[in-house]
């Protein structure tokens, strides 16, 4: 690993100079735990780190209609926040599936979403949530729908300079429900083979309003199921229409062959994890549980 | 390469060495303060046996930089026993054989240090989630919830006392 | 089964204090003033020819103290196993992609870095020959010009086994195949070497095999052996990867070049690339079988790839065929075992050695039978299982205490397997419950006309308090504890009066490698032939001091009995009154593998195992049939470990092998593409967290061997040769197909689900 230089600036605009000065050279810094990773491995070789640990981006607010979460928020302040777990179910599961404990301690969601994995835990329910990402450079500032923060495998829609600021996630309102399902190798501190998260929101009658399904590490980026979110508006809940969104799902994904698992195996497990995320939805707003082997 | 300051307390001890910035706070501990309790598995978080606490949480220091860890509080094995007393932690690790060679011990001691400061009632599902991110290729890891829900009891008990 | 004081209770394990305070220290722990830091420039290609390697500018380089080729070995440029075909630092040509071409010493981390990136290597690529199927065919191309591929070839004949063909109403063929298997001992390979004023070189390694690693680094430096001392800190795990020499030649090479303390610690990544792993095997087998399930005969094929040297490929093939028609009785056999040469990583020592991957095979076979026949899992076993007096295909009998019958019906009454379809728990219709059972005959030492001996020494003082000095690795097993046990138990003091001089072979006598699940036993002799004259002589002493007849006088917890009696004389009295008499209080024992005169004839396969721990094990798992996915609910073991010495030690070797029986079964599998390995750290490389682990139950049953230790048999490997094939055998019943190769992934599961046939 190659030794770069460091800095830890006070204020985002200060890092966003530094940033944006050395566009190839310098990288952003919070919890570290890709960054280093791919420092060891020779896939990254920075001349500077830019240190985000002094600037004051590592609180939960919570509004009335909009949590907003700071860039440096770490997957265990989600987890242990009753807030989060309770209005951001799925993002809780996801963030307690990140790693072990102590990826967890120091891993933060801006990183996570910066680092732009197609298996990053954090994104799918925060996709289904309708995240939306707040950037600034020293300049200015600007927002952005997490679904277009991601443009291809590993690269994000940040301009040279820009730093994730904020993570903006609206309230959900009305009967809804979201889940989030991980299937890896092992049964903890894994990478994700397919992973799938899931909102759906229902008029009084039960019918679906709105559905957000999200996939990951079946493209380059994180992805929503369009054509099978569409599908579901104005269904009502049943196992044969969660089966058919579910089936739907794998047009849009186009999963590779890799060390972890074959792409005809992603492509199987795309509608499996989609429909068990979807059953879970319903029984949380029915209250009955569905026999989700079918 | 220009060094930087390192200020911080391990141990309970407070310590200012001057450490390049990109160095890890795993190699500083081991290398420039002698604490070899802390072992190198993998050097990229995977198996958890340099985990030591810092600001009460277990990290991965061989995913910190030395830099990082400027002005916290890290505590390692070595700060456990209190003159010469040991934990119940480190006691019941040695009474229920929690170990076999022993090198991904003083990582797995940590998460369930970490895990009692929060957690100081534990069952056996908090702590297996405390320690999912420790590997042992030893044991099969019943030892170790053993030996960590018997530290609690003991714990609680001397509070209680 | 006499009484004892010390052995059979629990004690906690020497040493477990450092342990738990973190004072413990390992290779990578230790620092020596002038201290530098040492590296292997490893090949980037498996098979290569190297045109040349210019060092020049690294030896250049601010910092470097020392780069050193083939060019520059004072000795034999080799390891020294069986064969000295591996070199330690490559001359013409790259075999595998650890081969390594340079050693380095730099002041620190960052210059050893630097001269590694300067030294330049021409490299042309070559053919590799990757495929052991292949690579067996006397058509093949070659790894080597002079050599053949086939290395080594073994081959056991019993009976007829044309007329067991011939008689059978039912011949079952399969074939089998098992993955190769990386250690993951959480302490990497290391070494520090240095030299003394007096040129004696010093080595501290994690290793198995002290005394053997010794003569390696003699033989490479050119140096007389008694002028090396190596001595064995803290072992972070060991499994059979350290049994050979890694990087102790190596360093002390770079010591020797330098002059100063030189520390040379793998990367998890150079680990996983480089060191030796468990040989991948496909098995051919063919089985003769009556209408109700009786064993005529087998006809087995089975090609190990050992990469391209050695090592100990010869001897995991051999015992692969010793034990290919594992716990049960089989009167005509043809079994032949290849050890095939390829570019692929090189195998070596892992824990099982050959009787894991002969187990797989044949217990899946006994399961193929049953089905075949229509007969039980558990009864098919029950009918054809080994008895005393049997003989083994290798020609040896089995002896009393050997034989799984008990140990299968202790497995079935514990697991609830004959309850099995009557659970009332409703399972959704994804998932499926299985069950699977496998029986063993372990084998322990290293086999029948092959070195395997150990010596002990142990002193009294004459205040009562004992050293023993053993040459046997405790890599986490529980070896320095159960042999202090069996001291104190020896000379009738408390644990806590021994004290353990651990591996270094300036203090130490030989103990052999910690490996084949043998140091209890050799050792154990060993100390108890050591222990021998010392307390004759306190015996005696306490004799002539009391007039009590020596028969009646016994020495426990410090103190003279006579029969149950507690006299008031302390074994520390005695020992002072014997030192008055020139009795003997210091003694080295020495004790080398003996087996019974009656177990082998002239016919008997030359390197057959002779002594057998018999077990079973049943497996309970649940199978996600739209995912494929396998839990693991619950994992029981029975074995017969003659006695057990060490209640802690054995429990923690059955639940650590079964733990990592599990992860072979399900979970591990080197991936290697044209040599190259993809999955090299523990990211990709998956081994069992918490999570992955079932509930388990273990019993031991305690049938004497009466040549070990107070009837101690060997036992560590046994629980990883079990639970794989148990829990293959489960999700296999899960499922409803057969599954025929490890690992069992959640992808194979739904392949033998959708009937693609065989996996492999």
């Amino acid at each position: 690993m190659n030794r770069p230089a460091y800095v830890a600036p006070t204020t985002l605009e200060e890092a966003s100079a530094i940033l944006g000065e050395n566009p190839t050279g310098a990288r952003l810094i919070a919890g570290g735990t890709d960054l280093i990773v791919q420092m060891r491995a020779g896939v990254v070789q920075p001349d500077v780190l830019i240190d985000l640990r002094l600037l004051p981006l590592d609180t939960i607010s919570v509004e009335k209609d909009l949590v907003r979460l700071g860039s440096r928020v770490t997957h265990t302040q989600v987890i242990e926040s009753k807030v989060m777990r309770e209005m951001f179910p799925a993002l809780a599961a996801a963030c307690e599936a990140v790693g072990g404990p102590a990826t967890r301690n120091r891993g933060t969601i801006g990183g996570n979403l910066a680092n732009a994995s197609p298996a990053a835990d954090s994104a799918l329910p925060l996709l289904v949530y309708d995240t939306s990402v707040v950037v600034a450079s020293a300049a200015s500032e600007r927002t952005m729908p997490l679904a277009d923060f991601f443009v291809d495998y590993r690269q994000t829609a940040l301009k040279p300079g820009e730093i994730i600021k904020e993570i903006r996630v609206p309230v959900p309102s009305g009967k809804t429900a979201s889940s989030f399902i991980k299937l890896g190798k092992r049964q903890a501190l894994m990478i994700a083979v397919v992973s799938v998260a899931a909102r759906l929101t229902v008029d009084e009658s039960y019918k679906v309003r709105e559905a957000r399904i999200a996939l990951g590490s079946v493209a380059p980026t994180p992805i929503r199921a369009s054509s099978a979110e569409k599908m579901m508006v104005g269904e009502g809940l049943s196992v044969e229409v969660i089966a058919e969104v579910a089936n739907e799902t794998v047009n849009g994904a186009s999963p590779i062959t890799d060390a972890r698992a074959s792409a005809e195996y992603r492509t199987k497990m795309i509608a499996v994890l989609v429909r068990r995320a979807l059953a879970k939805c319903m029984e949380q707003l029915t209250e009955k549980s569905v026999d989700d082997g079918n | 390469m220009t060094e930087t300051e390192l200020r911080f307390t391990v141990n309970g001890t407070p310590r200012l060495i001057a450490v390049e910035p990109g160095k890890t706070l795993l190699a500083v501990l081991r290398e420039d303060l002698g604490l070899t309790s802390v072992k190198e598995g993998c050097g990229q978080g995977d198996c958890g046996s340099c985990i030591v606490v810092m600001d009460g949480l277990a990290v991965n220091s061989c995913l910190v930089l030395a830099a990082q860890a400027d002005g916290s509080e890290v505590v390692t094995l070595e700060g456990l026993a209190v003159n010469g007393q040991l934990h119940p932690l480190q006691h019941h690790f040695a009474e229920e054989w929690a170990f076999q060679c022993g090198y991904c011990t003083p990582g797995m001691i940590m998460s369930c240090y970490a895990l009692l400061m929060h957690n100081p009632k534990p069952e056996a599902q908090d702590v297996e989630q405390a320690i999912e991110g420790n590997l042992c290729r030893c044991t099969d890891y019943h030892n170790i919830i053993k030996a960590v829900l018997a530290a609690a009891d003991e714990v609680n008990a001397r509070v209680a006392e | 089964m006499s009484a004892t004081k010390i052995l059979g209770k629990r004690t906690t394990a020497v040493g477990s204090h450092d342990i738990v305070t973190g004072q413990a220290r390992y290779t990578p722990d230790l620092t020596f003033p002038g201290m530098l830091v040492g590296k292997l420039l490893y090949t980037t290609h498996p098979s290569a020819r190297i045109v040349n390697i210019d060092v020049s500018k690294a030896r250049a380089l601010p910092g470097v103290a020392a780069v050193i080729t083939h060019e520059d070995i004072p000795g034999e440029n080799s390891y020294l196993v069986y064969d000295s075909d591996q070199p330690l630092l490559i001359e013409d040509y790259a075999r595998y992609q650890g081969d390594a071409l340079a050693a380095i010493a730099a002041e620190n981390e960052a210059a050893a870095q630097a001269a590694l990136q300067a030294i330049e290597v021409d490299y042309e690529p070559l053919p590799g020959i990757f495929n052991p199927l292949e690579a067996v065919k006397p058509e093949s191309p070659r790894v080597w010009p002079d050599r053949d591929n086939i290395y080594g070839h073994v081959v056991i004949d019993g009976g007829d086994v044309s007329a067991a063909f011939e008689q059978a109403d039912i011949i079952v063929e399969n074939t089998y195949t098992t993955q190769t298997v990386e250690h993951a001992y959480l302490e990497p390979e290391g070494a520090v070497a240095l030299v003394e004023s007096d040129g004696m070189v010093v080595v501290y390694t994690s290793c198995q095999t002290p005394h053997r690693d010794r003569t390696q680094i003699a033989r490479s430096l050119g140096i007389p052996e008694s002028m090396v001392r190596v001595i064995v800190p803290r072992v972070g795990g060991a499994f059979g990867g350290k049994d050979e020499a890694h990087v102790q030649i190596h360093a002390a090479l770079l010591a020797q070049a330098t002059g100063r303390p030189v520390r040379l610690i793998r990367s998890r990544e150079e680990s996983i690339l480089t060191h030796v792993k468990r040989h991948p095997v496909t098995i051919h087998y063919r089985s003769a079988v009556t209408t109700d399930g009786q064993l005529l005969g087998v006809d087995v094929q089975a090609i190990g790839d050992t990469g391209p040297y050695a090592n100990m490929g010869m001897n995991v093939m051999s015992v692969l065929a010793s034990h290919v028609t594992g716990a049960y009785y089989v009167p005509n056999s043809h079994i032949e075992s290849y050890t095939v040469l390829t570019n692929n990583p090189i195998c070596g020592a892992m824990r099982g050695f050959g009787q894991y991957q002969a187990h797989f095979a044949c217990e899946r076979q006994m399961d193929a039978i049953a089905q075949a026949v229509g007969v039980d899992p558990v009864e098919i076993r029950l009918r054809n299982a080994l008895q005393e007096g049997m003989k083994l295909p290798t020609g040896a009998k089995v002896r009393q205490g050997s034989s799984p019958t008990e140990s299968i019906g202790e497995a079935v009454r514990l697991s609830g397997w004959k309850e099995r379809d009557q659970s009332d728990d409703r399972l959704p219709a994804h998932l499926r419950r299985g069950w699977g059972i496998a029986a063993m005959l372990e084998s322990f030492g290293i086999g029948r006309n092959l070195p395997d001996c150990a010596g002990a020494v142990l002193e009294m003082a004459v205040d009562g308090s004992v050293i023993l000095r053993t040459g046997a690795v405790d890599m986490g097993q529980g070896a320095y504890t159960v042999l202090a046990q069996l001291a104190a138990e020896q000379l009738g003091v408390e644990l806590s009066a021994v004290r353990v001089i651990t591996p270094d072979t300036d203090k130490t006598v030989e103990a052999g490698a910690s490996c084949a699940s043998r140091v209890t036993f050799t050792s154990g002799n060993a100390i108890l032939r050591s222990a021998l004259p010392i307390r004759r002589g306190l015996l005696k002493t306490a004799a002539e001091e009391t007039g009590i007849p020596e028969e009646k006088l016994s020495l426990r917890g410090g103190f003279l009995f006579a029969e149950e009696e507690k006299l008031a004389i302390s074994v520390a009295e005695l020992a002072q009154k014997a030192r008055q008499r020139n009795y003997q209080l210091n003694s080295s024992g020495y004790y080398a593998m003996d087996y019974p005169d009656d177990i082998f004839d002239e016919d008997s396969y030359p390197h057959a195992p002779g002594f057998f721990t018999a077990g079973a094990a049943v497996a309970r798992v649940l199978v996600d049939l739209e995912t494929g996915e396998v839990t693991v609910e619950e994992l029981v073991l029975v074995q017969d470990i003659g006695r057990v010495l060490n209640p802690d030690g054995a429990l923690g070797q059955a639940e650590g092998g079964m733990a990592m029986g599990l992860g072979g079964a399900i979970l591990e599998e080197l991936i290697v593409r044209e040599g190259k390995t993809l999955n090299y750290s523990l990211e990709s490389y998956l081994i069992p967290t918490v999570r992955d682990i079932p509930k388990t139950i273990v019993k031991f049953l305690e049938t004497p061997e009466p040549y070990g230790p107070y009837g101690a048999r060997g036992m560590a490997e046994g629980p990883i040769i079990l639970a794989p094939p148990a829990i293959v055998n489960a999700i296999s019943d899960a499922i409803g197909a057969p599954l025929n190769s490890m690992p069992v992934t959640a992808e194979r599961v739904l392949e033998a689900l959708e009937g693609n046939g065989n996996t492999s």
